[in-house]
This record gives C-alpha cells, structure tokens and sequence, in this order.
C-alpha cells in the first residue's frame, strides 16, 4: 500500500509553516537558524514526494535536487553559527532584536 | 497498510517535534526537538522509497549539522538568554501569517487529484549516482555538483575567518608590506 502523495505534502507543508513561525516568530538568534533548517527540511520531503508521482528521469531529478539543499543548509548553518558566535563576542546577547546597529 | 500505520507515526513525531521547537524555552530543548523531527523525516523518506536521502539526512542533518549547532549552543552556555521572552507579542503575531500559509497550502493540495505513480524508480544510491555522473550525453549536474564542493570549501574559510579571535593575527609578513 503506498503512502498517499497529499499527505506528504500536507506534512511539509505544517513542518514549513512551523519552521516559518520558529524563524519570525521567535527572538532568540538559534531559534532563527533552526527555524530555517526546519523550513529546508519540508521542501526536501516536498521534493521527495513530488518525485513519486514522476517516471523515469524526472523521479531522479527529485531524488537529486535535495542532496543539494543538504549542501547548502550545511554551508547555511555552518556560516550562520560562526556569525552567531562573532556577533555574540561583540553584543553579549542572543536577542535578534539586540542586532539592529545598521538601523540606528 | 504498515507503511501508513508507520507513517502516521512518524508524521506525529514531526509535528509534535516542530511544534517543540516554536514553543521551546531553551535552545537545547529546541535543538533537541528539531533532531527528533530530522530522524522522523528520514524514516518517512525509507517509507517513500528514497533509502539513500534518509541515509543522508541522519548523517549530514542530525549527526553533522545539530551536532555543529548544539556545540555552539552548549559553548555559548545561553545563561543570558533566559530573560530573552519566548514569544512577545510580535512574534505571536508572526504565527499567525505561517499558520495561515500552512492552512492555505495544505487545503489547495489536500484537494488536487495527485497520484503516486507505480513504477517510479527506488532512489537507491545507484540511481542517484546515474543521475549526478550520466556516463553518455550532456548533464549539468557533475558541474553543478563541482560548485557544491567549491561552496563548501569556501564556506569552512569564512567560518574560520569569521569565528576567530584576532582577524590582525591572519596577516603574515608578505602581506604587510
């Protein structure tokens, strides 16, 4: 019995909207960047599924393009922490709403 | 039949676990959440025939990504963050747009007519490797996967750069003058 293709996205699509409410919603800087990994996440089970509903070399295409965004939410997080902790050593605070120099 | 018993499992851990994370009041509990949502998504992608993404997204998502995140987590120690108020009003504001787009999307494609097509390939690590490095005829994807490891690359020195100390200690004395 195969696993319905709605549901799959109906599931990405909470897990994207909980990861948008974690990375506007929240204050704290970690909760941001951990919001976004969760919002890559859902498109990556978007992309899966899609995937099924294709024959041949487009099913590949969704099979592909998610090892890519891996890629790029590695390097994401990797620059986001290594900026968390330079602005950190500068402001002492975690609060985004701390990191407003360039608007005064 | 088990597949979808064991999907509805996993998809309630996700939920439950993305769920935490907006509503976590320390990061490590937050971090903690999102793993659990990483490794039910993995199970999901074995469910949907993809066993080398759900390989992959165990080993790059939850052991290589939330480790680098809970480490800096557990360095920075977060003690100050405790005053930092989980959601003000704001960010409760915030939740209200997601809410709505995850309602919107989730009601236009609960009701379009999608159907798993049968004879859709595994994504087993040979397909996948077909795919990237196609032995005749002209793919973008060997180039594209060549950037992907430039990106990395540069990534890792503007991590270093960015995370260290003393930027006035990088310059060596052929740079100086």
């Amino acid at each position: 019995m195969e696993i319905s293709i709605v549901h799959l996205q109906i599931l990405a699509a909470i897990l994207f909207a909980l990861g948008m409410a974690a990375a506007v919603g929240r204050r704290n800087i970690f909760f941001v960047l951990m919001g976004v990994e969760l919002m890559l996440n859902a498109v990556n089970l978007s992309f899966l599924s899609w995937s099924r509903t294709f024959v041949g070399r487009g099913a590949m295409e969704g099979q592909v393009a998610p090892l890519f965004t891996i890629a790029i939410a590695a390097t994401e997080a990797c620059i986001g922490l290594a900026m968390v902790l330079m602005i950190f050593r500068n402001r002492e605070s975690l609060d985004s709403d701390d990191f407003s120099r360039m608007k005064e | 039949m088990i597949a979808q018993v064991y999907f509805a499992l996993f998809a309630l851990v996700a939920v439950l676990c993305g769920s935490a994370l907006v509503f976590a009041r320390h990061p490590l509990n937050g971090a903690m959440a999102l793993i659990g949502t990483m490794v039910s998504l993995a199970g999901i992608y074995a469910l949907i025939q993809s066993p080398f993404l759900a390989t992959l997204q165990i080993l790059v998502y939850a052991g290589a990504i939330m480790m680098l995140v809970v480490f800096v987590i557990m360095v920075l120690n977060c003690a100050k963050d405790s005053s930092t108020p989980r959601l003000d009003l704001i960010g409760a504001a915030a939740i209200l747009p997601a809410a709505a787009f995850g309602l919107l999307v989730a009601g236009v494609v609960g009701r379009a007519p999608i159907l798993a097509s049968p004879e859709t390939p595994r994504g087993t690590v040979e397909a996948i490797a077909a795919t990237l490095f196609p032995s005749q005829g002209n793919s973008a994807y060997p180039i594209l996967f060549l950037a992907v490891g430039l990106l990395l690359l540069t990534a890792i020195v503007g991590a270093v750069l960015l995370a260290k100390r003393r930027l006035e200690s990088l310059k060596t004395p052929e740079g100086e003058h």
